[in-house]
């Protein structure tokens, strides 16, 4: 894998966690369960 | 780092591109989700019959059941992209785990980590030189696998094997040699870990600091307990971002024996190779410190990174492919056993040491 892919790879992940913190902090994700 | 497997960069339109991934994602969460439902059914049978079942973890289930559907039907090339999202929620599971910890707290294991991780980091390297000069593999092979030991595994070598022109089957060796002792640790350091009866910190410092794969001692300290498994991630994710910088001193090295590109500028190498998540995980912490999350919200973000973990670790157990291995010969295994396990013991001392000291 290139070094590209693989930093990109991070970038997506961590914009896809911080999208989910902002939901759950808007109340659009008010309960997830376990 | 775990094994850093690459979505292609393939001329795909987007959802295309995600479309291909739904059967490997829809696999991993079946698969995670069996290992839960198992994890519930054994406890509720233990209490409906007033018996002493272990306590076995959702994470050890999702594990063993994606390695039996990797290494009896084997996985279908329709699922693979899918799968190779594990390192993906690993890394999203990561900076959502920043939530369950304060910053404090992050600077005070952060600390311990960081001087363990710098004891660590020198003793595999100068380990994994000396067994290489024994086995007398070739200098480049012997730098790859210091690498691969010393910081995070599977990611480090491919990003190490660029930046010093090493053959394609020296890095083949050594990620095969990585990937079969990432198999056996998650199995053996847990046990071993409850027959020294080490408390959750101490044990998670010891599968952060001996582990080489990102996903594997997470897997490994969540097997032993959810809060080992917190001090995994936080010590791995120390490790790992020291890559950089090992791995630019091997690219000057061999730049220095003109067996290799010189290295332009060493801050940006340094960025490149720094793992982006780690600011992310930093980020949500200090978020949770200033108070910006009520105790619902946290919940609800641990969860979301406990189902994160959920489907990488039933990839770790799909990607893992016994055949595979046995195909790359002994040689891997003798030459990379022989190193982990002078590491495994050195970085149980040391961190035995530590807990005496810091009291973990």
């Amino acid at each position: 894998m290139s070094n590209r892919s693989r930093i990109s790879h991070d970038w997506w992940a961590v914009i896809a966690a911080l999208a989910a913190v902002v939901l759950v902090k808007a109340g659009i994700l008010p309960n997830i369960p376990w | 780092m775990s094994e850093a497997i690459a979505i292609e960069p393939l001329p795909l339109a987007i959802p295309r591109r995600v479309l291909r991934l739904l059967p490997g994602v829809a696999l991993l969460v079946a698969l995670g989700y069996a290992g839960k439902l198992a994890e519930q059914l054994l406890r509720d049978y233990g209490k409906a019959h007033h018996l002493a079942l272990p306590q076995i973890e959702y994470v050890l289930w999702a594990i063993v059941f994606g390695l039996i559907v990797a290494n009896t039907v084997g996985v279908p090339q329709i699922f693979k992209p899918g799968i190779a999202t594990y390192d993906f929620w690993l890394k999203a599971g990561i900076v959502l785990l920043g939530a369950r910890f304060l910053l404090g707290d992050v600077l005070k294991l952060g600390r311990i980590s960081l001087l363990l991780v710098g004891i660590e980091l020198v003793v595999a390297i100068a380990i994994m030189t000396v067994i290489g000069r024994w086995f007398r593999l070739k200098p480049k092979l012997t730098s790859l696998l210091a690498i691969g030991s010393s910081i995070c595994g599977v990611s480090a070598i491919i990003a190490a094997k660029g930046a010093i022109e090493a053959d394609d089957d020296d890095a083949t060796f050594a990620i095969a040699a990585i990937l079969a002792l990432g198999a056996f640790g998650l199995f053996a350091y847990p046990a071993i870990g409850h027959l020294l009866h080490m408390s959750d910190r101490s044990f998670g410092l010891w599968a952060g600091l001996a582990v080489d794969n990102t996903a594997e001692a997470a897997a490994a300290g969540a097997i032993f307990s959810d809060a080992a498994g917190k001090v995994a991630v936080l010590t791995k994710s120390t490790r790992n971002a020291m890559i950089g910088f090992v791995v630019l001193a091997y690219a000057l090295y061999w730049a220095s024996r003109g067996q290799a590109h010189e290295v332009k500028s060493k801050a940006a190498f340094v960025w490149q190779k720094f793992p982006k998540f780690v600011l992310g995980f930093l980020f949500v912490s200090a978020l949770a410190t200033a108070g910006a999350f009520q105790p619902q919200q946290m919940a609800s973000l641990a969860n979301l990174s406990r189902w994160a973990f959920l489907l990488t670790f039933a990839g770790v157990g799909l990607k893992t492919d016994f055949r595979e291995l046995k195909r790359q010969g002994l040689r891997p295994f003798v030459v990379g056993a022989l190193a982990e396990l002078s590491i495994t013991v050195v970085t149980l001392v040391l961190v035995l040491a530590a807990s005496a000291v810091f009291d973990l």
